[in-house]
């Protein structure tokens, strides 16, 4: 392309090599070392002036260099008089700081913004955004490209019997994502939360709580993917009588009475002994009764005999987790007793008082559980050796393929967490965990390679994974960005609509 | 007592030089300001502030330590970045090292100016007031749109040659040309000779051939400059001073960044002394380098800060070293 030239940051040569090999040009020349005493220098050596100059840089284990980096070959190319600076962050470092947190904390990624701002950008594209509010930090305009339609084209290629699998939430916070692949692919989709484990005293208050996920988080989710669950189950052979069928239809007539509670809706999808019970409200009644700690303990031995808790157990099944590990339900818990004082409960006047601060609890450093909240904290609490937690999974990945998906794969313990409550009380056959951004912190890619509930980990290649790692990881899978990404600079470069980069290729 | 009075100093420290801020901080008679500072599994760094800075005075000091340089700056941009969402009402930076300070020129082609980049970076941050020791090139003061006060190590250099040399045997000696200014203003002040060493510098961090101009003969040497990088400059000027007859030869230097192998440089050398002060952290280097003297400028440092947060001149610390 005339007038343009694209440089790579020390973090992502190949990357840049494969955007360059896309758009039929060489990666323009610069000299990035570091000064004895640990300063960046950078030489940027061809003319820039009057240049459209893209300057490529990822993350690496040396985030905060690679930020440097960045921003001396932005300030330099502007102080080369370059027409246009356009930062391409396939990932957007600090991203994950996104908001304020109860500690005086800083709000780095909008500082990022800022600092990128001062350095001279003029543009900035970057892939999947930890949460897309971000854009607005910025004061130039950002293109933030979806590596989602790559991955389903991925899927739908790649993964046999696809139209079977159900894609999955491994935290509440995530569901969005989940659920934006799950209409891509029109497949189901369900979800799986942690809580701290109560005492035994507070067992059955835990208990009572088990429908709290459905009717708060996952109602809005639930009622969009209705329509495919019961074209799903209808599909299922045994459930192909009169009876059924006519159980089916009342139900889902309650079902959209009681404001789609999606209890409800689960009874009537899967209603072979429907023919043989009262009518449908009645039975919701009945099954809420039944949330009692008895019934969460006894699951696995009703689920022979009696054929109605085994339905339930598919659309919310418990599991309790131990040092990040699905344990048996005979499991002896670290610290029944002790757990509640040894963890208090987060109560928002004692998170802000000053003198709680030196033993912080974990998430209060790593941000809050909303939206856009990553697993990070969710994953310190999963190593607490003392704390004992209940895996919940919402949804039926019986004989399934599962998709485990987030936008980042940093910390192990909440994917290997979720597989395990997929496989081991969910009977999902596979598992592929998803994300775009394979950050792979400490031995993470050891570990989930490792890990036998996980067949696939697929990622993109936003993030550079050194070679010796990726090779020694067999179940790994890194999809290519740079053509999303050349074309992104291309369509940038020419003034094209950026439009059709975010839709699905039904190929 | 007025809403005026309540506003107090908080005391703010870095990871990179706690010992530092400690020092300021008993000089001050307060406490360091509770924080937590970590680095993620993907070592991006995450700061708190554990108690109100709410219309406090912040200080937030941090170095530079050698060699993570980049970890310490985006450290402290975070940490002023933390007070000012935090309702800080002033933040001060106090960078006795300030980083990037020898990329202050375009001297070639598309040479970034990234101490500009600091600068700029530092303000965007939130920073209202910056605070400094001998800043590389005083034109870095230009760079700011908010007040700096860049503060010498002069005065307890001075000191330091008074307590320790009789100054007649002295000569004070400028290692290059850039630096005669700062070596004859300390001549000045003893009443001294001055003499200066002419180099020819091919590239950074690598010394040619050198020429002295005037007479150190059968006296102390001293070596000033600003900074000891990796200190192939200062020792190459030690061996030049003392084939032209110096008694003995050391080094009066503000910023003992000496990375690489300054130490082993500095041990095989013939300079008898590095005196360098604790703008930068040392670590193990005063155990591993007999030669290197350590002078302690946080009186200097929290004396700044004091007269900063009660609207008080600092012009003194130029030219008095408090005790």
């Amino acid at each position: 392309m005339r007038g343009t030239l694209i440089f790579a940051g020390s973090s992502c040569p190949d990357l840049t090599d494969k955007i360059c090999h896309n758009l039929g040009m060489a990666r323009a020349d610069a000299e990035l070392t570091q000064f004895s005493n640990g300063e960046t220098s950078v030489r940027i050596l061809t003319s820039v002036r009057e240049k459209d100059v893209f300057v490529v840089q990822s993350g690496s284990p040396k985030i905060n260099d690679t930020i440097m980096e960045l921003l001396i070959m932005i300030s330099a190319c502007k102080g080369g008089s370059a027409n246009k600076i356009t930062a391409v962050l396939p990932y957007f470092p600090y991203s994950r700081q996104s908001k304020k947190k109860p500690h005086r904390g800083a709000i780095t990624a909008r500082m990022l913004a800022n600092l990128l701002d001062v350095a001279g950008v003029k543009h900035v594209v970057t892939v999947d955004l930890h949460a897309s509010q971000m854009q607005g930090f910025f004061k130039c305009p950002v293109d933030n490209l979806h590596a989602e339609p790559l991955i389903a084209r991925w899927i739908r290629r790649n993964v046999p019997r696809w139209q079977e699998a159900v894609v999955v939430s491994k935290n509440a916070g995530g569901t969005k994502r989940v659920t934006s692949l799950a209409d891509a692919l029109k497949l189901n989709f369900g979800m799986v939360t942690t809580d701290k484990k109560r005492g035994p005293s507070m067992a059955s208050m835990a208990a009572s709580m088990m429908g709290y996920p459905m009717d708060g988080i996952e109602r809005q989710p639930v009622l969009d993917t209705a329509g495919n669950q019961v074209r799903n189950n209808s599909s299922e052979p045994e459930s192909e009588t009169p009876a059924a069928e006519s159980g089916r239809s009342q139900d889902s007539r309650m079902a959209a009475d009681a404001q789609g509670s999606p209890r409800m809706r689960a009874n009537g999808t899967h209603s072979r002994n429907a023919a043989n019970r009262n009518s449908p409200p009645r039975r919701s009644q009945t099954m809420l009764s039944q949330s009692s700690v008895i019934d969460e303990l006894d699951e696995e031995h009703e689920a022979d005999g009696l054929e109605y808790n085994d339905q339930r157990a598919h659309e919310v099944t418990h599991g309790r987790l131990v040092q990040g590990h699905i344990v048996p339900d005979d499991f002896q818990s670290p610290a029944t007793s002790v757990a509640d004082t040894s963890v208090p409960e987060e109560d928002p006047m004692a998170m802000s008082h000053a003198s709680s601060f030196f033993a912080p609890q974990p998430h209060a450093l790593g941000g809050s559980g909303d939206g856009g909240a990553s697993s990070d904290e969710e994953d310190d609490i999963l190593k607490d050796p003392k704390v004992e937690h209940t895996i919940t999974l919402v949804g039926n990945v019986r004989d399934r393929t599962v998709f485990i998906v987030d936008d980042m794969i940093d910390k192990p313990g909440s994917w290997i967490a979720a597989a395990e409550t997929v496989v081991k009380r969910g009977r999902a056959n596979k598992v592929y965990c998803i994300a775009t951004h394979g950050v792979f912190g400490g031995d993470c890619l050891e570990q989930m390679q490792a890990c036998d509930c996980i067949d696939t980990i697929v990622v993109t290649n936003s993030y550079p994974i050194p070679e010796d790692r990726a090779r020694n990881a067999s179940k790994l899978v890194v999809l290519d960005l740079s053509f999303l990404l050349a074309e992104a600079i291309r369509r940038n470069h020419y003034g094209e609509s950026m439009s059709p980069l975010f839709q699905h290729l039904m190929d | 007592m007025s809403a005026e009075m309540a506003n107090e100093i908080k005391l703010i420290s870095g990871r990179s030089h706690p010992e530092l801020s400690e020092k300021i901080a008993k000089r001050l008679g307060i406490e360091v300001a509770r924080t937590v500072s970590l680095n993620y599994s993907n070592q991006e760094t995450s700061f708190t502030v554990g108690e109100s800075v709410r219309d406090e005075d912040v200080f937030i000091v941090q170095s530079t330590a050698t060699g993570d340089v980049n970890e310490g700056l985006m450290e402290l941009l975070i940490m002023i970045s933390a007070c000012r969402t935090a309702s800080a009402r002033r933040i001060t930076a106090v960078i006795p090292n300030f980083p990037y300070a020898r990329q202050d020129k375009k001297d070639k082609s598309r040479a970034p100016i990234s101490a500009r980049l600091v600068a700029n970076m530092l303000q965007t941050a939130g920073a209202n007031h910056i605070v400094t020791v001998d800043l590389h090139a005083s034109q870095i003061l230009g760079f700011f749109s908010v007040p700096v006060d860049n503060l010498y190590a002069e005065p307890s250099f001075l000191r330091y040659i008074r307590e320790n040399f009789n100054t007649e045997d002295c000569v004070i000696v400028s290692p290059d040309a850039g630096g005669a200014k700062r070596a004859t203003s300390i001549a000045d002040h003893l009443n001294t000779a001055f003499a200066l060493i002419h180099k020819e510098r091919p590239r950074p961090n690598v010394v040619g051939r050198m020429v002295l101009v005037g007479n150190v003969e059968d006296k102390i040497a001293i070596l000033v400059d600003d900074m000891a990088d990796t200190c192939g400059t200062l020792v190459k000027a030690a061996a030049v001073l003392k084939e032209n007859g110096a008694k003995s030869v050391l080094a009066l230097v503000t910023h003992g960044i000496l990375s690489g192998n300054a130490i082993e440089t500095l041990n095989s050398s013939v300079l008898s002394a590095l005196v360098v002060t604790n703008t930068v952290p040392l670590g193990d280097k005063v155990q591993r380098c007999p030669k290197l003297r350590v002078i302690d400028l946080s009186p200097t440092i929290a004396e700044a800060i004091r007269r900063t947060h009660n609207g008080e001149s600092v012009s003194y610390l130029f030219t008095h070293a408090p005790v």
